[in-house]
């Protein structure tokens, strides 16, 4: 990493600087994925995809392919979804239910723990070729879980996930702890691209300062749907999780299905959401009910994970495939018991912010490509400014940038250690 | 002429004139074709777009008639970023197949949508399930559905024209 691909950061003169070639040097590109996605704990998935003994999902993380199996104990497993023979994807489906899984180009059959478990012409082998364990499939180094929450780390030595998410972790509590009866991904999956850099959308994902101009169309919209609005006013914090996760958490306007009512969902939503409200307060106490309740988060677990818990709950990972390019996932993620009518309205709530048909993403999409585009203009104008509310007294508010501030010192600190 | 071939001029006639209205960005008489319960939806690509629920399944569009209306002022903005100045847009309709069930009228018809803007010219490939009624003389739509036949929004990364 060169003098030129290094943050400047100066606390006294409230000064943050981040070079431009951050988004768009190819070297920067491959050393991310040595020194971040390569040794950091990347989420795979949520326990609800995997709902009984035989599911299973295949999934790319970090460019891998990776097959996460549930065996018929019930244990789950992440497997690199690669032959152990020629190196065909074993698994070609997205989803499915399977107890065991046949390479489609020699018929080697291997069970969801990933052991071979018959091969066609077997007598061409020696003995004990079959638990040669080279012969099996390759699990990813590390599996872990956080709640219902997995994650998977390419790296076979480091932390665990729970220090890996220091104080993250409490917050992606606080998303579980929604439901009594625990939470579930939602059928139906956003999968789109943005021609940008991956850590722009790590940016907008939880910058407060963009909304009003941005999304200007947006909060519009919500003033001239009758109701969606109710009167609390946009206002909070921005926090430091550590590691390099960040969180703004802010009261907002708009109606939460877990569980803030807006006059839109009338007297009956009314009811309905005050018990919500009181079984959340009897579950868990006055001042968590209230957070889950009445306070918005948009949360970057580093380097990609995104939990924004606002109108409703996306949860959102990318991975960048070159400098200018990243893929995305996108879901929703809802409790259990929700009642349909709840449940129909989160998913509208969902879609009328989140997402590539949405009235705002479209428009953070634009913002992205438009920044890559820019910096096309290198030259004289190669940094971006991330100092807003540096020197605020007080401490940062939800729309300054102390949030991406502690992502790019973390994304500095890892780059600069694999240079070193 | 036999009637069946007559109703799927018909709905045919519907399909190109909202095809038309959409490519010339005359989004307000486009809205116009539309019942005031109408909906319009699009899925996403990894459940069956066919029967899929968007009140139970996340959707990429899941619009009643109060959205599709702010969605045609939204539009209109210079505000609306992704979509300002406005895109140049075709939609080829083709392959319309229509069948009565009552007084519903529903057609499925095959789509390409192509939207190019700056730097990017993307394709959106699906099929159209339209449920039509028969109002005052005219036929309106009351439901719009696009199911892309496609594995992912790669790379287009926004539905911000209608399909």
């Amino acid at each position: 990493m060169t003098a030129q691909t290094r943050i400047i950061a100066d606390q006294a003169r409230g000064k943050f600087l981040v070079p431009r070639k951050a988004f768009t040097d190819q070297r920067v590109f491959e050393q991310e994925y040595d020194a971040i996605f390569n040794r950091c704990w990347l989420y795979l998935g949520h326990a609800s995809e995997l709902p009984e003994p035989g599911s299973f999902l295949t999934r790319n993380v970090a460019r891998r392919p990776v097959l996460f199996t549930r065996d018929r104990e019930g244990t789950f497993h992440a497997l690199l979804n690669a032959c152990p023979h020629r190196g065909a994807l074993v698994c070609r489906e997205r989803h499915g239910k399977s107890p065991a899984f046949m390479c489609m180009y020699h018929g080697w059959v291997f069970g969801a723990d990933g052991h071979l478990m018959s091969l066609p012409g077997a007598g061409g082998y020696p003995k004990g070729f079959k638990t040669d364990p080279q012969k099996q499939m390759v699990p990813v180094p590390r599996l872990e879980r956080f709640g219902d929450f997995f994650f998977i780390n390419f790296a076979k030595d480091g932390e665990d996930l729970a220090t890996y998410l220091a104080d993250a972790g409490d917050y992606l509590k606080l998303v579980s702890e929604h439901s009594a009866s625990g939470m579930q991904v939602v059928g139906g999956t956003q999968e789109y691209a943005i021609r940008g850099n991956w850590k722009l959308l790590a940016e907008n994902s939880f910058d407060g300062y963009h909304a009003a101009c941005n999304h200007s169309t947006y909060l519009e919209y919500l003033q001239n749907a009758n109701g969606a609005l109710g009167s609390t006013p946009l206002a909070g914090v921005a926090r430091d999780l550590k590691n390099g996760h960040a969180l703004v958490e802010y009261s907002a306007p708009w109606g939460r299905p877990v569980a803030n009512w807006v006059p839109l969902w009338g007297e009956e939503g009314k009811r309905e959401i005050a018990a919500i409200y009181a079984a959340l307060v009897q579950r868990l106490g006055d001042e968590r009910a209230d957070r889950i309740a009445h306070k918005n988060r948009n949360m970057v677990i580093f380097p990609n994970l995104v939990i924004n818990d606002i109108m409703a709950i996306t949860i959102r990972t990318f991975f960048p495939t070159a400098p200018n390019y990243m893929e995305i996932n996108a879901w929703a993620l809802a409790p259990r018991e929700e009642s349909e009518w709840l449940r129909k309205y989160r998913l509208y709530n969902f879609t009328e912010f989140l997402g590539p048909g949405g009235f705002a993403t479209p428009d953070d999409v634009e913002a992205i490509e438009k920044c890559q585009q820019g910096y096309a203009a290198g030259g004289e104008a190669q940094y971006n400014d991330i100092s807003k509310g540096m020197l605020r007294e007080g401490g940062a508010s939800f729309d300054d940038e102390e949030q991406m501030r502690a992502f790019w010192v973390e994304w500095d600190r890892r780059l600069a250690a694999v240079e070193a | 002429m036999d009637q069946q071939l007559m109703r799927r001029l018909q709905v045919e006639d519907l399909l190109y004139r909202e095809a038309d209205l959409l490519d010339q960005w005359r989004l307000d008489e486009w809205l116009s074709l539309f019942t005031a319960d109408a909906h319009y939806f699009v899925p996403p690509s990894d459940v069956d777009g066919d029967t899929a629920d968007p009140d139970k399944s996340l959707f990429y569009v899941m619009d009643d008639h109060i959205r599709m209306r702010e969605r045609v002022i939204r539009l209109s903005k210079i505000g609306a970023h992704s979509e300002h100045p406005h895109s140049k847009v075709r939609h080829l309709v083709t392959n319309v197949r229509v069948e009565s069930d009552g007084a519903l009228i529903r057609s499925r018809a095959s789509f390409i949508v192509s939207r190019a803007k700056d730097i990017t010219h993307d394709l959106f490939v699906g099929h159209y399930l339209h449920e039509i009624v028969e109002c005052e003389g005219a036929l309106k739509i009351a439901k719009k559905t696009c199911v892309l036949d496609m594995e992912a929004l790669r790379p287009h990364a926004r539905i911000s024209i209608i399909l």
